[in-house]
């Protein structure tokens, strides 16, 4: 059966989702889902951020981290140098590619599969273990 | 320390870029929001300013310059999206900017709504521009306890304003974009009579100096005429409101000097802008003495005699692309998609054919792009076309150039000067120069160009904080 895990941009009122099959989503994944449900990956002058839910909203930095399924998370899209943000780091590598842990069960998603992301061609399979910075995207024409 | 209140001031957007302008000013417990634009190079959230670093709730004014959509276009998002409306917030901009900005944002929503990107729904704009306050230029505005606001003509386009605000004594003036040179049909931007505390000002073009209005005109028509005699097209991307109208007034009176191309078709392709003619001759009475004057001989300025409305049909782009030679004002004026790509991309290959770009072309957008006149283009398919088409650069952006900008910032004569609207380097220049004038006649005058999200904090000593807010 499907699992998911609720997010809610800062800013907003409502909150949304994000289905997986498994007990629970690496923070890497659910990353990668939010950039390709709302279409981010283009702008790479931007970092997503992900608190829990608590009163104090600690933020989850390890990307390896699994958030349980049926929790709520509280996203934060804050500005990064032109060229500097990670966007495209969560979305070129493979759905592994950005946990380290072994732990991680196979997380499959549903959500985002036909954003639009046809621009990234070419060397995209590379890995990247979210320290190292990602070389400039591809400007939009 | 002791209890001194200090004014921040966050961009959210427009911090050392160009595009979403949103600037956040607190004090005393008071929250006013400038401008809530997108990012032109962006779509979806992507394009929105940071707001995910405000409490939206605690909004008491949200402020806006002018209709274009880096400076209004997320304003639907924060109303209609974000909890301000649990908070007492209340949004103002000019008459003539509401009028257009209704219609600027169903094209948008229209826009919107083909992708997976659109933002909100029609619904949603119809509830925002219903809480919309209007007033008018000079009026003094009381929204909240402690708070007041006069908006001043900024020139740039119709309705565009500046704003200068009071929050318990303190003064701050934020320009939007603004332009000192009269043109065809506005009146260029006022100095306010009250010197401010701080000045918050656009520094789009840096230090540039840019043509005279005639000597860029002359060069404009006689560009759009050689194209026309060689055979070719004119593509004038250009979005359907602001320039667009000072650029019909260019071309229809050219047009009319000269026989020889009555018989050339001046195309306005957009249903936008003919809605919006309504708009430009209700507020006659706030444009410029040329216009005023006209008018009142029953010579309507905005009545063209050479311009053409494009037919309606499906396709009419490839039409007019295989038809004789013709001018063609489309949008958007960035060429990101619609109209105006279409046309590029059939018009590309042949050197006959010429592009010219009229406004202030924003970083990450084909507008910017090809002024490096690159061998081939990408289409919106993903094939490479062949550019052999002529490609200039005439700015009718009606900003400021460096010496208007510089003269207008030392007549504001304000302690405080923070630079917006500007890419880094633009704005790194024009922080150097002002700050050279400044040293040499031995005056302390403080130039920030804060980044997005990097709060800048001022406080201001004695009588001027002496005025409590009340509640
Ligand atoms: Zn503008
Ligand atoms: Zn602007």
């Amino acid at each position: 059966m499907a699992s998911s895990v609720f997010y809610k941009f800062k800013s907003r009122k409502d909150e949304s989702r994000v289905n997986f099959d498994g007990t629970g989503i690496s923070v890497f994944d659910l990353k990668k889902e939010i950039i390709l449900a709302n279409n981010l990956g283009k702008a790479n002058d931007f970092d997503l951020c992900i608190y829990d839910n608590s009163s104090n909203e600690v933020e989850l930095k390890d990307d390896s981290h699994i958030i349980p399924r049926s929790s709520s998370v509280v996203v934060k899209r804050v500005f990064a140098k032109p060229g500097k943000g990670k966007a495209a780091m969560y979305i070129a590598g493979s759905s592994s590619a950005g946990a380290s842990g072994a732990t991680l069960e196979p997380s499959k998603s549903t959500a985002g599969a036909n954003g639009s992301y046809s621009w990234h061609r070419g060397n995209m399979s590379k890995r990247f273990d979210g320290k190292e910075d990602v070389p400039t995207g591809p400007k939009a024409t | 320390m002791a209890d001194v209140p200090t004014l921040s001031i966050m961009l959210l957007g427009a911090g050392q870029e160009v595009g979403r302008s949103c600037c956040v000013l607190q004090y005393r417990g008071r929250t006013i929001v400038c401008d809530a634009g997108v990012h032109p190079a962006y779509s979806g959230i992507a394009s929105l300013p940071f707001i995910d670093e405000l409490d939206w709730s605690t909004v008491d004014v949200i402020l806006i310059t002018h209709f274009h959509l880096d400076h209004a276009a997320a304003l639907t998002y924060i109303t209609e999206k974000t909890n301000f409306r649990d908070g007492k917030g209340k949004v103002y901009m000019t008459h003539p900017t509401k009028a257009l900005h209704k219609f600027m944002m169903q094209d948008f929503v229209r826009m919107g709504s083909s992708s997976t990107d659109a933002l909100f729904s029609p619904m949603e704009l119809s509830m925002s521009l219903a809480s919309i306050i209007p007033v008018s230029a000079h009026q003094v505005i009381s929204p909240c306890p402690g708070v007041t606001f006069t908006p001043y003509h900024a020139g740039h386009v119709l309705g565009a304003c500046m704003f200068l605000i009071d929050i318990a004594g303190l003064k701050i003036l934020y320009t939007g974009d603004y332009s000192r040179e009269e043109d065809r049909h506005l009146v260029k931007a006022e100095v306010p009579p009250i010197r401010p505390d701080v000045l918050i000002v656009e520094s789009t073009f840096g230090v540039q100096t840019l043509e005279g209005r005639e000597e860029k005109e002359l060069r404009f028509t006689n560009l759009v005429h050689n194209i026309i005699r060689r055979g070719g097209h004119v593509l004038l991307p250009t979005f359907a409101l602001g320039r667009a109208q000072e650029l019909l007034l260019i071309l229809d009176e050219y047009w009319k000097k000269h026989p020889d191309l009555h018989n050339v078709p001046i195309y306005y392709a957009s249903s936008l802008a003919r809605k919006c003619m309504a708009v430009y001759q209700t507020y006659i009475h706030t444009m410029n003495s040329n216009v005023r004057s006209r008018f009142a001989k029953r010579d309507n300025p905005f009545v063209f005699k050479h311009i053409s409305n494009v037919p309606h049909s499906r396709g009419w782009e490839r039409k007019i692309a295989e038809g004789p030679p013709c001018v063609v004002l489309a949008s958007p004026g960035f060429m990101t998609n619609g109209p105006s790509r279409e046309l590029l991309e059939l018009w590309a290959p042949d050197s006959r054919n010429g592009v010219i770009l009229t406004g202030y072309s924003i970083e990450g957008t084909l507008a910017r792009d090809i002024q490096t006149e690159p061998d081939e283009v990408q289409s919106l398919k993903g094939h490479m076309i062949p550019r052999k088409l002529s490609v200039d650069e005439i700015s009718f952006g009606a900003h400021v150039d460096y010496s208007q900008n510089s003269e207008f910032i030392e007549a504001v004569n304000a302690q405080h000067i923070v630079l917006v609207h500007g890419e880094q380097n633009a704005m790194g220049r024009l922080r150097a120069a002002m700050q050279d004038r400044y040293k040499s006649r031995d005056e302390d005058v403080k130039i920030h160009t804060p980044r997005n999200l990097e709060a800048l904090e001022l406080t201001f000593r004695g009588e001027r904080v002496a005025k409590a807010i009340g509640n």
